[in-house]
């Protein structure tokens, strides 16, 4: 199992005892005691200090599922995090106590062919914060391999570290799809993972970047963090047509790469229906498990599927990209929390609400 | 316009003139004269020997159309053609009269971004025999660039010449789906573009090929032509779970990539679940314009859906594996006709007919 264990005892808070914020029922967070596990000779013990919700956390605190993922048993919620190393084991060489890193959540298995063939992200046995049966990282510690822990640059503060979790989708992304200075990029939705999927095309080169929403707020967000065009489109799925004019009459060139990161059965046929051929769209993030989309017209013009599971091999190049200022993620990051029970029941709320809350950070 | 005229007068045959199957109207194939432009200084006279029928002349003959090409006025038909050179024009120094030759029907403009991108196939001013408004090859002459005629080697006939067409979309497929040694390859659909796929699949090296289809005797020449195992299924959207069931156990080992040679929404969801995580599902052929398929689930295990239209570059490869002997297309072709108003007629009857023609083939 991950790193962390069960809940001890009754529940009252021992000095200097390791807490966390726990999944235990439909829509019933706790901060309860969280055990940790021995320190092995190439983990290292972090003291959390940034921890960002993503919408999965709050899928599993509604739904107790995501996907196929179902929460049987009491589980830490949260994965986008970073903290400072407190202890290290026997073969760690690499870090120190007193680092300050950002922590990759998943821990693969080494063995598979997905493993030994380059996409780890693929691992059937991987173990994820906050995916169940594992323990998530919403808590005062946890225990993680070194390996997966990245040291932040000095400039690069900590809850700019948790923000490399989700970043890592958008480069994930972004390197699939292929994207460069030659690509026109079209993004549909301008929610947190759109967001981060244009700063990543940004900072991949792409020379021009349209972003589309049903919700304006979100547009003037993506507009203040750089898109070049935005273009308003409605729920219904009989505008496609139509708005796909609207969409290429504002990129005002071929649309080269398309990313779904609003998971629409009219989101994907908008994007499959706007790309040029031989270009790609790429599926992000979590959509509706089956959709009726025009699949032939764009197969037929070579339009390619790209699907997209998590990330592999990215907080490198995350760090590298805050270091330089190349990518900003401070902007994301809307509302902040400290640790305590009512705190913890709040941020949630504001996280499910979406609106003006793009980013909800907890402090720790 | 394509190279070539409409029909002179009253039909009366004179001596040499040129004849060719016309497309009228719905159902009406007359065969009439057709008048060839002059011959370019890069362009060839070839007399056509071996014409076979495409699902696509079928269905321009029962609906005057096919995906978004109407045909508007009366068009001669065909595509997948071979004949003798019987005249070359001033710059042609790479044929001379007398050599026999496979045609690739497409001429792209070589302008655009498309073509200069080595694209060709998807050039948006493509002229393609019997694609309206451009005429077809089933016909005693045509006149067509040099450049698009290949050789055939002494051991190659005229009727695999022809065979080079359908053989491209397969080569094509393998090619963008990466078939090679280590793909395991599942193929939907026996039809004559499944099975194609299926010799170029095994060309290229896949290890292992199963076929589906909800034809027995479909399956049985599949069988025969080298499929590793067969699994036949229903039309019922129900039985998709259990059929990828069958499926991989006939496999035995992970499915790399899937061709949907059919085009249903049940064909491409059975491939989209059947593939494993990381492979490849490639939409060959023309299937219905909106499909309702699992995308998510396949996205979020990256499995990517992998677009083909037509064919490039694939003749001097489909020749050279003719010639090799690695490829035998020669069972494909299980009806002959001559060309005759009757057996004009009959032909496109037979091949509409389904069951037991895969490919019938004009003798000229």
């Amino acid at each position: 199992m991950g790193k962390g264990g069960e809940v001890s005892g009754d529940g009252a808070k021992v000095e200097g005892e390791n807490m966390a914020a726990w999944l235990v029922a439909v829509n019933t967070l706790k901060i309860q005691p969280f055990r940790l596990p021995p320190l092995g000779p190439h983990d290292v013990r972090v003291r959390m200090k940034a921890v960002g919700i993503c919408g999965s956390d709050v899928h599993h605190l509604k739904t107790m599922r995501c996907a196929h993922f179902v929460v049987k048993a009491p589980m830490v919620l949260g994965h986008e995090c970073a903290g400072v190393i407190e202890e290290v084991g026997s073969e760690v060489k690499s870090l120190v106590v007193g680092d300050r890193v950002a922590l990759e959540p998943g821990i693969s298995c080494g063995h598979c062919k997905y493993c030994k063939g380059g996409r780890y992200n693929l691992c059937r046995s991987m173990r994820f914060f906050g995916s169940p049966p594992v323990n998530g990282s919403l808590a005062n510690q946890v225990v993680h391999p070194a390996n997966l822990c990245f040291r932040l640059p000095e400039n690069v503060s900590l809850e700019e570290g948790a923000m490399c979790e989700p970043l890592s989708v958008g480069i994930h992304a972004c390197r699939r799809a292929n994207v460069g200075p030659e690509t026109n990029v079209l993004i549909m939705g301008a929610g947190p993972i759109g967001l981060v999927t244009m700063l990543a095309a940004r900072a991949f080169g792409a020379p021009r970047i349209i972003m589309v929403d049903v919700d304006s707020y979100r547009l003037s967000v993506a507009k203040s963090l750089g898109a070049d065009g935005f273009v308003k489109v409605s729920t219904n799925n009989q505008d496609v047509d139509e708005e796909v004019i609207q969409i290429q009459q504002a990129m005002g060139n071929d649309i080269d790469v398309s990313f779904d990161c609003a998971g629409f059965s009219k989101t994907v046929s908008t994007a499959l229906n706007a790309t040029r051929a031989g270009g790609k769209v790429c599926l992000v993030g979590m959509g509706c498990n089956e959709m009726t989309v025009p699949l032939t017209p764009a197969a037929a013009r070579e339009v390619d599927v790209i699907g997209i599971f998590r990330y592999k091999d990215t907080w490198p190049l995350c760090l590298e990209f805050l270091r330089t200022g190349k990518i900003d993620v401070k902007p994301l990051i809307t509302h902040r929390f400290g640790f305590s029970q009512e705190e913890l029941v709040e941020a949630f709320e504001v996280s499910a609400r979406g609106g003006d809350a793009i980013k909800v950070m907890f402090n720790l």
